[in-house]
């Protein structure tokens, strides 16, 4: 694929910021995890960008982009199943999954 | 060819994130998230990632999305009825603060990627096997890298841990709240 770095850096930038957008705007707690996950998503396609231009210039493959990957999908994993066990835990109490309930919970 | 097909999987990952945010159906939006990390992990296909490729299937499209789409279940989201009394974009407030913060990010990570001034490529490398033989990644990960590896797998171990005292069910004071409620049915 001879697409070069900067257009990756653009459809990383462009899905962080459709994340960050569906953080702010939407209510809906499983929504807003699923924007965090859109946005570490998007930091491992710059990872993996950045990887590849250096793999490009220096003529071979350095690991550090790719390890970073992995550790980040492992957050990732693992901030999901906190979350979505908190959402459960909340709905238990609050019978609703909406944010603008979460403050008077917290009293 | 493969050009072609990065910019159809872009487009698709771009549209199905714009989905995920947009549509009123949880149900919907885990299914338009899974179309988005699916888009993703064809373009770390193009890029020479294969192994990446397969993580992000298997984990991403696999686990995670099983995991939302469970709990989306569990707790019956996608029913119209109980999602009718949560209107989408509720606050105009909300609606163009978040839409500012977001073009605000997209506007400096733009800026970023221009100023970073990258050297140019003449060819992108793309050996036989790909960017990601897995020895490289083994030999970084369990040398250089032990010590987050290991960190890790602890806080791994931490989360298995932590849901499940954050999900069990406090039977001592369930136990004893439903007894007044079914003495008040008997009796009516």
């Amino acid at each position: 694929m001879s697409v070069p770095t900067e257009q990756l850096l653009v459809l990383s930038a462009l899905l962080f910021s459709i994340g960050v957008a569906g953080f702010f705007v939407r209510r809906n707690v499983i929504v807003v995890l699923m924007s965090i996950e859109l946005m570490l998503n998007a930091a491992n396609l710059a990872f993996l960008a950045g990887a590849r231009h250096h793999a490009s210039l220096a003529g071979e493959w350095q690991a550090e982009g790719p390890v970073m990957v992995t550790f980040v999908i492992a957050v990732a994993a693992v901030e999901a199943a906190v979350g979505l066990a908190l959402v459960i835990a909340y709905y238990r109490r609050k019978r609703t999954v909406s944010l603008d309930q979460l403050t008077p919970t917290l009293d | 060819m493969v050009d072609l097909l990065f910019y159809v999987a872009a487009l698709l990952s771009v549209l199905c994130a714009l989905g995920v945010v947009i549509s009123e159906n949880p149900v919907q939006s885990v299914l338009m998230l899974l179309g988005s990390f699916l888009g993703i992990a064809v373009i770390y296909l193009l890029a020479g990632f294969q192994f990446l490729a397969a993580i992000q299937v298997l984990v991403y499209g696999g686990a995670i999305m099983v995991l939302f789409l469970f709990v989306v279940m569990l707790l019956n989201l996608g029913d119209p009825e109980v999602q009718a009394d949560e209107p989408l974009f509720h606050g105009r407030g909300r609606v163009t603060g978040g839409l500012g913060v977001a073009l605000a990010a997209l506007a400096v990570l733009l800026t970023a990627s221009r100023g970073t001034a990258l050297a140019p490529v003449e060819t992108y490398l793309w050996p036989e096997g790909g960017l990601d033989p897995l020895l490289g990644m083994a030999e970084a990960m369990f040398g250089r890298y032990v010590l987050p590896f290991e960190a890790a797998s602890v806080l791994l171990l931490a989360t298995a841990v932590g849901v499940m005292a954050l999900a069990k069910r406090q039977r001592t004071k369930r136990a004893i709240a439903p007894a007044p409620l079914e003495s008040k049915e008997a009796a009516a």
